[in-house]
């Protein structure tokens, strides 16, 4: 019986393991999509959304099954509700995905940003986040979920000073005002995404440790 | 476990059946020859006491046929005095008359007697019995004395065989010590003979449990017997050879570590269970990953890339070898061929999966070089000629009537004209001095740098007057170095050029030259508008700009940097460059000092 529910959380691990290398690659492609105004990995993000929701589906039922079937305790219902928790982040995080792929579905023009605006490092940093907290999941690292839920003040920051300079810019020269409120919005989505990975770090605490880290220490918003 | 408990020693295999033997056969021989000395001591005896008998007879003859009692008891006293053996005499009635040791008149009456009743019938009787009368083991021999009217009268003479038990009884005491003592040298025999055979089997196990900590080119000891000395040689030979076909898989092993390691491919091994079964230093190079910490995890912990993964599930799913093109996304985003062949089991099973990855990001960069460079040398020529063209056309078709317009138009196509030179002789250029290099023809000379890097700073000295940009040399007199002349000043005037272009007007140019480490640095610093840092790494392609527009504008033919990396590669050496936006630039020339 144990032997088979280990069988199971292993399997449970790999396809969550699956859905987050999709998710990671979404992103990855929606936002140099978005920065390199290519319509074509837009679409491609768009489409592949389908499959992560999909696994997401299948990951909640094979997660209910197991609690069902198992009704396993400790750390193992912990992992399982860690799973549940993850997976749903992850398909979030897979639809703001879509949403920058739709923003970048939406750019005519495949010129690079203005100056200012460059999205790629705070994209990166934020999958980056995503990243790291999938390999604290992986390794059981705390240090490391914790080293994301601090990086995620950054990803705020940068956020900030896009929005503060895109409402800046259009005060003083709306001629751009449609590719302007799309950075925004990316922007947005980055922030979001980030802020996802975050949660998904602290579910991974609260996995390894039993610890809610959630609402602690956190900056108010 | 259960085994091993119910397992003796061999003395105790070998000392009970010996000590058997040993005990029975002495019971035996002892019961056997102690029945004989019996035997015969007891018929000895019965003889002679026969022969007694009779010579007793004829004296007691008479008294008895005359039935004096008196006589009888006294002749009967006497001559078992004589004899030294009891005499008795007993009538036909049974009731005795005369005995040597005992008053007849007190006696039972001996008609019962078995010895008696045989001498009754006129034979000769014989037994051995415990006399109550006299307390002890007695042989009695009776035998007929007269006729009388109511029958024999019998004459018994007996003797105690007492002391003949004490003799028997002494032998079997002795012998059961001897018995003692046979135990106590049976035991001996069986423990020296124990050691004596298990000593080298003892000897052949320490040797196989050295053979099992891989001692294998121990040689076991010959033992004596030719058993376990045959055993010993076997067990030897059998360890050698297998010594050398594990020196032949640990060589074939090692071989295939080496080959592993050494290849530039990363090789990565997945198992049924998708875990990582092997994986080399390159692979694992490239998953940006530790070699040894990630084998035995699932691929899915390790790779965590989804087309790499997509990939690997396919591989399982058919048994056709597949190759595909994979992004990877670490800290540099490289370009992998994937290959993924199956991994073969003894039996020809599927046990997983082999991935070759090849990092062909350099490859793909320098295709898109060769490939950019054919786009853009057909670019770079066609605009001058397009413009030569059209105003060709126009001169012909329909002339300005102004002298002056034509004059406009036949600068614009001497202007295209020259640009077209320039590109043409920097290629040329650029050609021969590769080719130059790759046939080792340029000539390398042992010079004093100043004077060339004076000369191109005089050659550039025009045009950066001309924006008022001031320019230093800072070079030691003595530094030399093995140079083409020629060449390494056309490379510092190109730098030159450049930093004079980019600089705004009354900026600085610094040219240093000094010996760092060993090498020659030749460095060209100015404080212009710099270059973004994601076009560094290409900065020294041809025809790569930065700014297009600006670059054409300025004058140059994208050759100028080409040039310089050529240049020092022919030298042997390299090139660098460090900038900063808004700060300025670094161009450097590294030569072999």
């Amino acid at each position: 019986m144990t032997a088979h529910l280990q069988h199971e959380l292993e399997s449970l691990k790999k396809s969550l393991l699956s859905l987050s290398a999709q998710v990671e690659k979404n992103v990855r492609q929606a936002t140099k999509a978005f920065t390199e105004g290519d319509t074509q990995q837009a679409t491609e993000v768009i489409e592949s959304d389908r499959t992560v929701d999909a696994q997401e589906v299948v990951l909640e039922e094979e997660c209910l099954k197991i609690l069902a079937l198992h009704q396993p305790v400790a750390i193992d219902l912990r992992f399982i509700i860690a799973v549940l928790k993850i997976n749903n982040d992850l398909e979030r995080i897979g639809d703001l995905a879509v949403n920058i792929a739709e923003a970048a579905a939406r750019r005519t023009d495949q010129s690079p940003l203005p100056e200012g605006f460059d999205l790629v490092p705070v994209a990166d940093r934020a999958q980056k986040m995503l990243a790291l907290s999938m390999d604290s999941l992986v390794n059981m690292d705390t240090k490391v979920a914790r080293e994301v839920c601090a990086a995620d003040d950054e990803v705020d920051a940068e956020k900030r000073r896009i929005s503060r300079l895109v409402v800046a810019t259009i005060k003083e020269d709306p001629t751009n005002l449609d590719l302007l409120i799309q950075i925004l919005l990316v922007a947005r989505h980055i922030e979001r995404i980030a802020d996802l990975a975050t949660n998904i770090a602290e579910d991974t605490i609260y996995m390894v440790d039993g610890d809610i880290v959630r609402h602690h220490d956190e900056p108010s918003d | 476990m259960v085994r091993a408990l119910k397992r003796r020693p061999l003395l105790w295999q070998l000392f009970p059946p010996f000590l058997l033997v040993i005990l029975l056969s002495l019971v035996l021989v002892t019961g056997y020859s102690g029945r004989s000395v019996r035997h015969f001591s007891l018929d000895k005896t019965a003889a002679d006491l026969a022969a007694q008998g009779h010579l007793l007879v004829d004296r007691l003859v008479e008294p008895v046929r005359t039935g004096d009692r008196t006589a009888v008891q006294e002749l009967c006293r006497r001559l078992g005095e004589v004899s030294g053996n009891r005499v008795t005499v007993i009538l036909p009635s049974g009731e005795v008359i005369g005995d040597s040791r005992e008053d007849p008149a007190h006696m039972d009456n001996h008609a019962g007697r078995p010895e008696i009743r045989t001498a009754y019938a006129g034979g000769i009787g014989r037994s051995t019995r415990y006399s109550h009368t006299l307390n002890q083991r007695m042989l009695y021999v009776a035998l007929p004395l007269a006729e009388l009217s109511g029958g024999r009268a019998v004459l018994r003479t007996s003797v105690s065989v007492s002391d003949l038990d004490d003799a028997l009884r002494s032998v079997y005491v002795g012998t059961a010590l001897a018995g003692v003592l046979v135990l106590l040298l049976a035991t001996a025999l069986s423990y020296w003979l124990s050691r004596r055979i298990s000593s080298p089997l003892v000897a052949l196990r320490e040797g196989a449990e050295r053979f099992a900590r891989g001692e294998l080119q121990h040689s076991l000891p010959a033992p004596d017997s030719k058993e376990i000395g045959e055993l010993a040689d076997v067990m030897t030979e059998m360890a050698h050879q297998l010594d050398d076909r594990l020196q032949t898989v640990v060589g074939q092993r090692n071989e295939l570590e080496a080959v592993l390691a050494g290849m530039v491919e990363g090789v990565l091994a997945v198992d049924l269970d998708m875990r990582l079964r092997s994986i080399n230093r390159a692979g694992a190079a490239l998953l940006e990953s530790d070699q040894h910490s990630i084998i035995g995890m699932s691929v899915y912990e390790v790779i965590r890339n989804a087309d790499l993964l997509q990939l690997i599930d396919n591989a399982f799913a058919c048994d056709d070898p597949i190759a595909t093109d994979i992004v990877l996304h670490g800290a540099q985003e490289r370009l992998l061929q994937v290959q993924a062949t199956t991994l073969q089991g003894q039996g020809g099973e599927r046990v997983g999966s082999l991935l070759v990855l090849h990092d062909v990001t350099r490859l793909r960069r320098l295709e898109r070089v060769r490939q950019d460079f054919v786009a853009n040398v057909s670019h770079e020529l066609r605009t001058p000629i397009t413009t030569i063209k059209g105003f060709v056309e126009t001169l012909l078709d329909d002339p300005p009537d102004a002298a002056e317009g034509r004059q406009r138009f036949l600068r614009i196509i001497a202007e295209h004209a020259d640009r077209l030179d320039a590109i043409i002789n920097d290629l040329l250029c650029l050609s021969s001095i590769e080719q130059d290099a790759k046939q080792a023809r340029i000539e390398l000379a042992s010079t004093v740098l100043r004077p060339i890097l004076t000369a191109a700073l005089e050659s550039c000295a025009p045009r950066a007057a001309s924006r008022d940009i001031g320019m230093e040399l800072d070079c030691r007199e003595t530094l030399r170095a093995d140079v083409n002349a020629r060449l390494l000043e056309q490379a510092v005037v190109n730098l030159l050029d450049n930093a004079i272009k980019y600089s705004s007007d009354g900026g600085q140019v610094n040219v240093f030259a000094r010996r760092v480490d060993g090498r020659i640095h030749v460095s060209i610093q100015d404080d212009g508008c710099g270059i973004a840092s994601e076009h560094l790494p290409r900065l020294w392609e041809r025809f790569y700009r930065v700014d297009k527009a600006r670059s054409r504008r300025l004058g140059g033919t994208g050759l100028g940097l080409a040039i310089v990396k050529h240049i020092a590669q022919a030298h042997g050496g390299n090139v660098d460059v460090e900038s900063e936006p808004g700060i300025g630039s670094t161009f450097s020339i590294y030569l072999p000092g």
